[in-house]
């Protein structure tokens, strides 16, 4: 009774966030997308021009509601603690090597169990993956990796990316003519601002409470073979597939469609969907966290998150700007030397930060 | 013996304490970080020997008294 009561929050969480993923695509976010913050990042870059990729610019309200919703619940909680200086440019490049592998496979980690839980069967390939990179990083901190240690910050510099993030509501909902917004593709497909706003701010809220993360999950089980946050990224897929078959009996956009041909936004390379989580994994257990936690942290107040979640930003516009981003017909010769490269630096980082024990 | 649970800046810490508690006798064990001690998914050590300040590094940050499922702050290593 007493493991069901620690567990129930997290459980929650993730069936929340499931639920919020399934409801978002039945509103007119893309399919087996729903919430997914590599996606979403890639999208604002698009907006602000740091790309051109035509098909994937849009200023997404849930990154925006994810660090608000955040920034207010840490601070009722009185946990808006204002902390970085823990190696911030190994912390930039390393979120840049996230969303390289990110966009080999077309997905975070939260988008990969949705994709999972919407039969995209492309998506076991990318879990074995992403399981094997967390492995591999689990060494390095069994090894003794660490990126030091963060300082207390001022104020302002917790508060710099809530305030970035006001401005690009602001920016959304006024859709001035200087912004990119796409006419086609998945950057054209929203749910209604409003409806994405709040659901990132309740999932944003609940996530800093929870401490939902979808590497940490597997880390710990490796590190510490506890299975609590473990427990929340299955949660969100048992919610996904159930809402899934919801959606597809009352006929909206969604559903359970299994199978690898033909998934949307997605390739059936599965060795290259392999190495892109992996390098996904990988960044993320050194860098304490999925693309998601980030988010989360930064409204929180960790400027190393802030640092980590404008790495992955300026990712994201490398690899639309360079063609390394994968699409519907595959991995690019770019991408692949690219995800090879991510996985050669974050090793040699690995291995520089590690101290003898 | 009262058991205690220490808290660290990084997972590295961690390790360190750990190590050092074991190579002491102690039955430390490493965990995630209890919610009521921190919104971090970090790495905590609970341990029963009695707490030397003498153990404390840069990347210590608190030490708590275990009292059923409550915690009670022991020590704080002062920042600089």
């Amino acid at each position: 009774m007493k493991k069901i009561k620690e567990h129930l929050p997290i459980i929650l969480m993730g069936l929340l966030v499931g639920a919020a993923s399934v409801l978002l695509v039945a509103l007119g976010n893309p399919a087996n997308m729903g919430f997914c913050i590599a996606c979403f990042l890639r999208d604002i870059a698009g907006a602000l021009g740091m790309h051109r990729a035509e098909v994937v610019q849009y200023i997404r309200p849930e990154v925006i509601g994810l660090v608000l919703g955040a920034m207010i619940m840490s601070m009722i909680g009185k946990e808006f603690k204002v902390r970085g200086g823990s190696s911030p440019v190994t912390r930039f490049i390393l979120g840049m090597f996230v969303m390289v592998g990110a966009l080999m496979f077309l997905g975070c980690p939260l988008r990969m169990i949705i994709r999972l839980a919407g039969g995209d069967w492309n998506a076991i390939l990318g879990l074995v993956g992403f399981t094997a990179g967390i492995f591999v990083g689990t060494l390095f901190l069994k090894k003794g990796f660490t990126l030091k240690k963060s300082y207390a910050q001022s104020k302002l510099e917790g508060l710099l990316m809530p305030a970035a993030n006001v401005g690009l509501l602001i920016l959304v909902i006024a859709a001035p003519a200087f912004l990119f917004f796409s006419k086609t593709g998945p950057g054209s497909m929203r749910a209604p601002i409003a409806v994405s706003l709040v659901i990132g701010l309740i999932v944003g809220a609940m996530a800093q409470r929870t401490r939902l993360c979808l590497a940490g999950g597997i880390r710990d089980v490796f590190l510490l073979k506890d299975f609590h946050l473990l427990i929340g990224f299955v949660s969100i897929g048992v919610a996904v597939f159930i809402g899934n078959l919801i959606v597809g009996q009352l006929g909206l956009p969604g559903g359970f469609h299994p199978g690898f041909e033909g998934q949307a936004i997605a390739h059936t390379d599965g060795l290259w969907n392999a190495l892109g989580m992996a390098l996904v994994g990988y960044a993320s257990v050194l860098l304490g966290g999925c693309p998601m936690r980030q988010l989360i942290l930064s409204g929180s107040g960790n400027s190393d998150s802030t640092v980590t979640v404008l790495g992955m930003l300026v990712g994201a516009a490398f690899c639309h700007n360079f063609a390394l981003a994968s699409s519907a017909a595959g991995p690019t010769l770019n991408g692949k030397i690219a995800v090879v490269i991510g996985l050669v630096a974050v090793t040699v980082i690995g291995f520089v930060n590690t101290k003898k024990v | 013996m009262m058991e205690k649970i220490a808290t660290f800046h990084t997972h590295f810490g961690a390790i360190r304490f750990h190590k050092r508690l074991i190579g002491l006798g102690d039955n430390a064990v490493m965990m995630p970080v209890p919610r009521k001690l921190s919104a971090s998914c970090g790495t905590c050590v609970r341990f029963s020997l009695p707490f030397d300040p003498e153990w404390s590094d840069e990347d210590l940050e608190a030490v708590y008294n275990v009292d059923g499922s409550g915690y009670q702050l022991f020590f704080t290593n002062e920042e600089e």
